[in-house]
């Protein structure tokens, strides 16, 4: 990771975030209430039909903040991130960004304030990295056919910060995992939020890619923004976030610092999995799943019939 | 003993830019089109250019160089023809003293080129363009590289009124039964129906995008066997009835030519107002919408529109496949995947090749005319295949 870079881009607090942003957007800091809560939710429920898939969750996050949102599989994280950036419309509730009630805002308003990283850039149809970062100047260049000089400078800028301006004109489905990760995140960058959500960035991603992706969310949150990031590698996020929030059934278990909240005891009652959670040699915290626990009690377990042909 | 491990944050390894190899350039005719316009920079690399400068000479350069390439296409189109082939000049200058004229006590070279040539020119430029168009919307929208404009079942559904006035007689209440327009209203009629039929399957669905693409398939389907009964139920007017199913301009006379080039081109123009909103949607519903797009409404009224200009197409001329499905992307493969690029680009490339090919279908055979929906595939489908091996696989759609 060109760490040189990153310093100068981020280190300066208002100064850097205008060098990226440009004058006309000012600082994240001058757009969050006094308070500096970038993120607060009331009572926020979420129903499919007749799944509740979130259920009267409240809470609210700082800004600055490297946020871990953990749970298992299902169990409403990414509906919650989906409801924050208004891609579903929640039952309800209030969810206030930078102290602003989204639900009365128009969708291209709440998408300067809040972007979304999704997992997967899915089928692209050979688009550049150029184009696809672009696409993040879309709330910004309303009504106008092509973008201008400052959407470009903006996205060359994200571009250069996250190390992939030389892969520019390169197809979006030839780059690797860890660089597509990194365009998917600039993409969102460009946007200038004050709150990213970011879906399991590292789930295919190699040791090396995992931990530059997650040095590249600390330093946005060094630099005031909010990062949410769904994520299912606890000893990750216990290692680089600053709050986790433990989800299970559509509500929030616990919120806050992951050395205090991630313990064997957390993770039996979340996952249902018996865990070894402790400290390695830096002080940090480690979580390694022992084994299932339908594999102790056999009985449970079912292949076939008694007399061993499939039915 | 407890388990250890321990790692360092990665070191500051700067990456560098490859060195990308030069590459050597083998001038080939087909890519020499396409190499005009992607590789169109100065021979001093001048690197500081900005890439939005890049594209918008690129778009400039589409606009001009498809101006130029559809008059040249005209021009060739309306001298040659079943009757001879008369010089480019003498068609020009006959062209507009025809027009002068107003179609009347003409020469024996301007009737050919009043009378046969010129509507039908302009018709098949109005269905280039629209087929294109609309199927570059359609995969745009669905996400699906196998989309062409027939995906909603409007072939289907303007094939089975048609064939039900070609092959029954059936007469409409207050059009008659025998006029010019009687097929082309029952053919906009029934795509309209049957594009409504499954919009409502696959909005009731919850409208995704595969949803309607299964909608559309069963819904065509459907009518594809009530057009099957028909036909065998028409007896004498088969011919007919087929005629018109594999598309033809031969019935495209000065009076309907209007009737579907402008509307057709007028709709493939605007619909490259939307360009951007193509753009997001090709990286997924929920980007976009997190993007501040009302996703919705927007692929609502984009099928509709898409839906209009293909029963347009369709009404006139019959169903002429194949356009709709590889001249975007053949473009895409071409220009990338910014619709501001290939949506011009597909009107001309759409335009151009349907007007090659009704040349074609009308004079290599002659006096015996062929449908033109089969010459579209044929001189499309080798190019189309030489663009999939050369480009194919950085192109993962």
């Amino acid at each position: 990771m060109p760490e040189g870079k990153f310093r100068q881009y981020f280190s300066g607090g208002v100064q850097s975030q205008s060098a990226i942003a440009g004058d006309a957007v000012p600082s994240i800091s001058s757009r969050i209430p006094a308070d500096g809560t970038t993120l607060r939710i009331e009572h926020l429920c979420m129903n499919f039909e007749d799944h509740k898939a979130v259920r009267d969750v409240t809470y609210s996050l700082p800004k600055g903040k490297l946020v871990g949102l953990i749970g298992p599989n299902g169990c409403g994280k990414s509906t919650m991130m989906k409801c924050i950036c208004k891609v579903h419309q929640m039952t309800s509730g209030k969810i206030y960004v930078g102290g602003q009630d989204i639900s009365g805002m128009k969708p291209a308003e709440v998408s300067k304030l809040v972007a979304s990283v999704p997992a997967e850039a899915g089928q692209t149809f050979g688009m550049t990295v150029m184009d696809m970062v672009m696409l993040g100047r879309y709330p910004f260049v309303d009504k106008i056919w092509w973008e201008t000089e400052e959407d470009e400078r903006v996205v060359r800028e994200a571009m250069r910060t996250f190390g992939i301006d030389h892969l520019r004109r390169k197809k979006v489905s030839t780059l690797s995992s860890g660089e597509r990760q990194r365009a998917l995140i600039a993409k969102a960058y460009v946007q200038q939020p004050i709150l990213m959500l970011v879906d399991e960035p590292t789930s295919h991603l190699d040791m090396k890619y995992k931990l530059d992706v997650m040095e590249y969310l600390k330093n946005m949150a060094r630099n005031d923004m909010t990062v949410l990031v769904a994520e299912h590698d606890i000893s990750l996020m216990a290692r680089y976030c600053d709050l986790c929030v433990i989800m299970k059934k559509g509500q929030i278990v616990t919120i806050g610092d992951p050395k205090e909240v991630v313990t064997e005891s957390l993770i039996r009652d979340v996952y249902e999995v018996d865990a070894r959670v402790g400290l390695d040699v830096d002080g940090e915290i480690y979580v390694l799943p022992k084994k299932a626990r339908w594999d102790n009690n056999p009985d449970e377990v079912h292949f076939g019939s008694q007399n061993g042909s499939y039915e | 003993m407890p388990l250890q491990f321990e790692y360092q944050p990665t070191q500051g390894v700067p990456e560098e830019a490859p060195v990308e190899p030069k590459k050597k350039r083998n001038i080939n005719p087909v890519a020499a089109v396409v190499g005009v316009i992607r590789t169109n920079r100065p021979t001093n690399l001048d690197e500081e250019e900005s890439e939005l400068s890049v594209k918008k000479r690129r778009f400039r350069l589409i606009v001009a160089f498809g101006i130029v390439m559809s008059i040249v296409t005209f021009l060739i189109s309306i001298s040659i023809s079943s009757g001879g082939i008369v010089p480019v000049t003498d068609a020009i200058a006959a062209m507009f003293s025809a027009i002068e004229k107003g179609g009347q006590n003409l020469t024996t070279v301007e009737l050919y080129i009043y009378q046969s040539r010129l509507p039908r020119a302009i018709a098949a430029i109005g269905v280039g363009a629209g087929l294109a168009i609309a199927g570059c919307m359609y995969q745009a929208i669905i996400r699906n590289p196998l989309v062409d404009p027939y995906i909603t079942g409007v072939s289907s559904g303007a094939g089975c009124f048609a064939v039900a006035i070609v092959a029954l007689g059936v007469s409409i209440p207050f059009i008659g039964s025998n006029t010019l327009y009687i097929i082309p209203v029952a053919a906009i009629v029934g795509g309209l129906i049957a594009f409504a039929i499954t919009m409502g399957v696959a909005e009731g669905s919850g409208g995704s995008a595969s949803n309607y693409i299964l909608a559309g398939v069963i819904v065509g389907f459907a009518l594809s066997s009530v057009q099957t009964v028909f036909l065998s139920m028409a007896k004498d007017n088969l011919t007919n009835a087929m005629w018109w199913l594999y598309g033809s301009f031969a019935n495209i006379t000065w009076e309907n030519a209007w009737i579907v080039m402008v509307p057709a081109l007028g709709i493939s123009l605007l619909a490259m107002v939307w360009a951007r909103e193509f753009n997001l949607f090709m990286m997924g519903e929920d980007q976009a919408k997190q993007l501040g797009m009302n996703v919705k409404r927007f692929k609502r009224t984009m099928m509709i529109i898409a839906s209009v200009l293909t029963a347009l197409c369709v009404a006139f001329c019959g169903i002429i496949g194949f356009v709709g499905l590889i001249i975007p992307h053949a473009c895409r493969m071409a220009l990338g995947t910014d619709h501001r690029l290939i949506m011009p680009a597909s009107i001309v490339l759409g335009a151009c090749l349907m007007l090659f090919s009704d040349l074609i279908a009308r004079t290599v055979l002659s006096p015996l005319e062929l449908p033109v929906g089969a010459i579209t595939a044929m001189i499309g489908t080798p190019i189309f295949a030489y663009m999939l091996v050369k480009r194919g696989r950085e192109y993962d759609a």
